[in-house]
Parts: C-alpha cells; sequence; structure tokens
C-alpha cells in the first residue's frame, strides 16, 4: 500500500511539472509573439493595447486585428491538430498514425480547393462554416478509404504507405485545379494551400474556438473508453464498451478537428504525431484524461512557435508553416521510431 | 456443487460469420464448476469460449448467462458477469502493471474512471492473488512474457465476474506459475463461488484442476466427461491422434520422475 500511495505521488508530481512547464512556455511563446514583428511596439504600449487603451492607433490594429487573433488562432488549431492525431493513434492502435501522414489533411485540402473554387465563381464568397463543412467532407472520405484499406493491411508500415499516396493523389488533385483556375482563385488558394495561420479574423477564431472547444471537450469525457481500447478492441469490449460505436464517435471527432483545422490554415504536417509523443513522454503516462488536455496544451505551445519562426526568420518573407512544422516535428517522429524498434 | 446452472449452451453452432466451425452444442454448466476444454490446436476450443464470452456472436443458437440469452444482455451487463482473457498479445503504451489491473475494474467505475477505496482494495487483491505486488509499478511492456501473463490475469480477476473464461491461460508460464494458477483458480471457486471455465493444452493439469473435461477435436466435441471418465489411454491417443505407443513413452516420461 505504501509503495502504491508513492507511485501515485510521484505521477502527480510530474503531472504538476509538466503542466506548469507547459503553461509557462504558453504564456512565454505568447508575449515574445505579441512583441515580435515589422513593426516594432514597445512592452508598455502593448499592455495598454491589450487592456484597451489607445484605441484607434495604427498599433492598436496590428495587435488587435493582426497579431492577436493569429496567435490565438494558431493556439486552437496546434491544439486540436495534437488531440485530433490523439484520437487517430487511439483509433488505429498506432503511434504513427496522424491526420497529416494518412493523407487526411489532405482530402480535406482538396475538398476546400474544390469548393472555393466553384463556390467563389457563383457567390464571390465562401463562408466559414462553408468551408468547415467542405473539409470535413473531405476528411471522411479521405478516412473512410484508408479504413477500407486498414481492414485489408494490418501492419504500420502498409497502412502509413497507403495514407501517403492518397495525400499525393489528393495533392495531385489539388494542384491539378489550381493549374486550371483563374488567377483571382488562385490568389486566394494559393497562401492557403501551402498553409498559413495568417490573415485570420476574429470571426474565423470564435467559429474555430466552438468548434474545437466543444470537440475537444468530448473526447476529454470519452477518456475512459480510450483508455480501455489501448488494451485492444477485444478486451475493450470485454469491459463493456460498444466498441463499433465508439470507434465511429472516434474517427469522426477526429476528422472534425483535422477538417477545422485545414479549412481555416491549410494542412500542417507532423504536428498530430510529433505532439502527442511529446506529450506522452514528458507525462511518461497514456491516460487520455491527463493526455488530451496536455497534447492540447503542448501543440498550442509547438504552434505558436512554429509560426513565430515562420513570421520571422526571414522577414518580411513569410514561411508558411507547414515547413516550419515539418522541420521541427519530423524529426521527432524519427527519433519517435527508432525508440520503438529498439523496444 | 450447489446445482445452480449458470451457463447453458443450448443447440448452439459457433464459428466466424455465418461459418459454423462447431455446431450442435448443448451443454449446461452450474455455478463453481471448472470445466477444462481440451484438445489439438486449431479444434476450436478458442471459438467455444470466445462465443461464450461474447468476443463472437453465435451463428445458430445462443448462450444462456444466468439464464438470459447473451443477445439480450448488454456489453456492460455481461462485463459485470464474464471476463475473460485472451491469447492475443497486448501492448499497451506507458501502462503500468497496475494500470492494466486497473482496467480491470471498468465496468463500476464512474464516468470518468476514477477508482474508488473498494476499487483499490480488489485491485490490490489481484495483484497479490497473482504474485504481482512487487512488480506493480513497472510498465506493462518491460515484462517477460510470463509475466505478463500474470498481469492479463489479474486484470481478469479484478474484474470482480461470476463466471471466468481463461484461454491458455498457462501459455507462457513457467512450470511453477502453472501451478500456482491452478490453486488460485481452485482457491477462487472455493471462496468466490466462481465459474470456470478454460482450456488447456496439458492433459495432466487438466485432469488436477477440472469437474469436468470437455475434449474438442476436428471441430467437434468428441466427449465430455469427468477427468476419470475422459483422461484414459483410449481417449486420449483418440483425442491427439497419437500412436497407443508414443502414448506410452509420453507416460512413461512423465512417471521418470525419482
Amino acid at each position: 500500500m505504501e509503495e502504491r500511495s508513492t507511485m501515485k505521488k510521484a505521477r502527480t508530481v510530474r503531472y504538476g511539472v509538466v503542466f506548469t512547464l507547459l503553461t509557462a512556455a504558453f504564456f512565454i511563446i505568447l508575449i515574445v509573439n505579441i512583441n515580435t514583428g515589422n513593426v516594432s511596439i514597445p512592452l508598455s504600449k502593448i499592455l495598454e493595447i491589450l487592456s484597451g487603451g489607445d484605441e484607434g492607433s495604427s498599433a492598436y490594429s496590428i495587435i488587435r486585428m493582426i497579431r492577436l487573433p493569429r496567435l490565438v488562432m494558431a493556439a486552437i488549431l496546434g491544439g486540436a491538430l495534437s488531440v485530433s492525431g490523439f484520437l487517430l493513434q487511439t483509433f488505429f492502435g498506432n503511434p504513427i498514425a496522424g491526420p497529416f501522414v494518412l493523407g487526411i489533411s489532405s482530402g480535406a485540402k482538396f475538398a476546400v480547393a474544390l469548393n472555393m473554387i466553384f463556390l467563389l465563381r457563383i457567390y464571390r464568397s465562401v463562408s466559414s462554416w462553408n468551408m468547415i463543412a467542405a473539409a470535413f467532407l473531405g476528411a471522411l472520405i479521405t478516412t473512410g478509404f484508408i479504413l477500407l484499406v486498414s481492414r485489408r493491411i494490418k501492419d504500420s508500415a502498409g497502412l502509413l504507405v497507403a495514407g501517403i499516396m492518397v495525400g499525393y493523389i489528393c495533392s495531385a488533385a489539388t494542384d491539378f485545379l489550381l493549374t486550371f483556375a483563374e488567377d483571382s482563385d488562385i490568389v486566394n488558394l494559393r497562401g492557403w494551400s501551402l498553409g498559413s495561420f495568417s490573415g485570420m479574423s476574429w470571426d474565423n477564431v470564435s467559429i474555430a474556438a466552438s468548434v474545437v472547444a466543444l470537440i475537444t471537450a468530448a473526447s476529454f469525457l470519452l477518456s475512459k473508453p480510450i483508455d480501455a481500447l489501448q488494451l485492444g478492441e477485444n478486451y475493450a469490449k470485454s469491459m463493456g464498451v460498444n466498441v463499433r460505436v465508439f470507434r465511429i464517435l472516434l474517427i469522426l471527432m477526429s476528422s472534425i478537428l483535422s477538417a477545422t483545422v485545414t479549412a481555416f490554415a491549410g494542412p500542417i504536417s507532423f504536428v498530430g504525431i510529433a505532439v502527442p509523443f511529446l506529450t506522452k513522454s514528458m507525462l511518461k503516462v497514456s491516460k487520455a484524461a491527463v493526455v488530451i488536455p496536455g497534447t492540447f496544451l503542448c501543440g498550442a505551445v509547438f504552434c505558436m512557435g512554429c509560426d513565430l519562426i515562420a513570421r520571422c526568420a526571414f522577414a518580411p518573407t513569410e514561411l508558411n508553416i507547414s515547413t516550419v512544422t515539418s522541420i521541427f516535428g519530423a524529426p521527432i517522429v524519427i527519433v519517435m521510431l527508432i525508440r520503438r524498434k529498439r523496444k | 456443487m450447489s446445482g445452480k446452472e449458470v451457463i447453458k449452451l443450448n443447440r448452439l453452432s459457433v464459428g466466424y460469420g455465418r461459418k459454423v466451425l462447431i455446431g450442435d452444442i448443448g451443454l449446461s454448466i452450474d455455478e463453481g464448476e471448472i470445466v477444462t476444454l481440451i484438445g489439438p490446436n486449431g479444434a476450436g476450443k478458442s471459438t467455444i469460449l470466445k462465443t461464450i464470452a461474447r468476443q463472437l456472436e453465435p451463428v445458430v443458437g445462443d448462450v444462456y448467462i444466468e439464464g438470459k440469452p447473451l443477445s439480450k444482455l448488454s456489453f456492460h451487463e455481461l462485463s459485470e458477469t464474464v471476463s475473460i482473457l485472451l491469447t492475443e498479445r497486448v501492448d499497451p503504451e506507458l501502462m503500468t502493471v497496475r494500470d492494466v489491473v486497473e482496467a480491470g475494474r471498468y465496468p463500476y467505475t464512474g464516468h470518468m474512471g476514477m477508482l474508488q477505496k473498494r476499487d483499490e482494495e480488489v485491485v490490490e487483491e489481484a495483484l497479490a492473488l497473482c504474485r504481482i505486488t512487487d512488480i506493480s509499478d513497472r510498465y506493462f511492456r518491460e515484462l517477460s512474457d510470463g509475466q505478463k501473463q500474470r498481469v492479463m490475469l489479474a486484470r481478469t480477476i479484478a474484474q470482480e465476474p461470476k463466471i471466468l473464461v481463461l484461454d491458455e491461460p498457462t501459455s507462457y508460464m513457467d512450470i511453477k506459475y502453472k501451478l500456482e494458477l491452478l490453486s488460485l483458480l481452485k482457491r477462487l471457486r472455493d471462496s468466490r463461488k466462481m465459474t470456470i471455465l478454460l482450456s488447456l493444452h496439458e492433459f495432466e493439469l487438466a485432469k488436477v484442476i477440472s469437474d469436468r473435461i470437455i475434449c474438442v477435436k476436428d471441430r467437434d466435441i468428441i466427449k465430455v466427461g469427468t477427468p476419470e471418465e475422459i483422461l484414459n489411454r483410449k481417449v486420449l491417443c483418440e483425442l491427439y491422434d497419437i500412436s497407443p505407443e508414443n502414448l506410452e513413452i509420453l507416460l512413461q516420461s512423465m512417471e521418470s520422475v525419482v
């Protein structure tokens, strides 16, 4: 009994430390991010603006209308991607699963591109909801295809290759559309299809925030069956989980999250695999009730950091976000694979 | 024997999808009975056990658990009555031994799966029964196959079932733990009135532990009876397809220990 309480205590301490560090990192990056840019604004002024002062100045609009919504969006979408990855990994019982490698993001991207080009022709504008719906449809169709393939191919390598191929097909189809699209459409599409957090309005932010908050909360409430699935479908079934229904829920939630990200920021690579892995390695636990909030926070920090680099590394030229997330995310995934092999 | 029937198989056909593997099984098992399935590989022992625990749906007929047909029980209701040890390997990431055993409490915990004091006591007891208290803080993935098997067994016990279904529980275990397993099962039966169904490769162990033995061969149940009725040279030769001479060699080798 003695020993048990020490293990539990050690874990609680670890959670405390990790969450404190992540929260601290979150605020540091937040402040650095607001503070950095082509126009330098002194800290005292930033604080004044954030508390509502100095309305009407150009600094005010830079912070309130450009930097802040972009930052908040990076945090929300980064968190969403990570949770989406975690859910997919639970679903496939495979830590290498993620919305980007499985081609789900690319599927969503293709659907959005299609939607944008055709709707822009007719209505000259596309609503956020419309984008999300298109992305969700694209994500779902790709996921459905991956599911079909995964029935035939049980091993992770095969699944991965299938996902990457689907990703290529969707990207090729998107490129095809772009090639034959009108110039005005391409201006809209190009920046978006490479992935970026720029140009976010508060309307976008509030829509993304409500979708992501709802789904993340729902997945948190499903922590118990998510944990049960760790022992495999059959054991989960024997513990009373209605596996069939639950797996559909998982895939729907994961698709909605990655669709939301893709609709607003385009496909963003590797966050969905690298961040859950990092989070679990730090927390040394796989309990969903701890990992879901942890991975959300970690994903927010990761994407805010990557966006900062995308903005500033070669200012005034901006990198697209996927370039940066790949540079940091892909090596993490490689480390993960090596560590797994050693087991 | 109390004589209270807890499992009834009524004209049951088991198999995968619509394909019948073993047809028309009729069997009744009383509370507190230990029933062992023996027979060669691929004969269908697992299929029968999995159908009783509703890992597989019956092709025809039904399984009655305490008088209720399986098809009328929810997965949750079933999980409070039946728990199963499967032969499949599990590979849970970053779960300690205790985490795995705690998973057995799933049917009893609240929405977020928090353990109450009673749950922790049950887990503690299951750990002690399977002699894994000392490794309870280690990560499951780091263990040997034999240790893993004992952890998974502890998980099924922590689920506090009335009916325990064990598919080849002795695999990966060395002789010490095999013998301990047998006495553990007897204790569970005596103290908790558990009904235990298991499959074994070792007929000599089946003899020690079982109230009844079911011989499964070539996708058919060829004989059901007490160990005394079943475990004679004739049945064994027929069941495992071995010649009388070879059986003698095997039996002599067992007796040759001084």
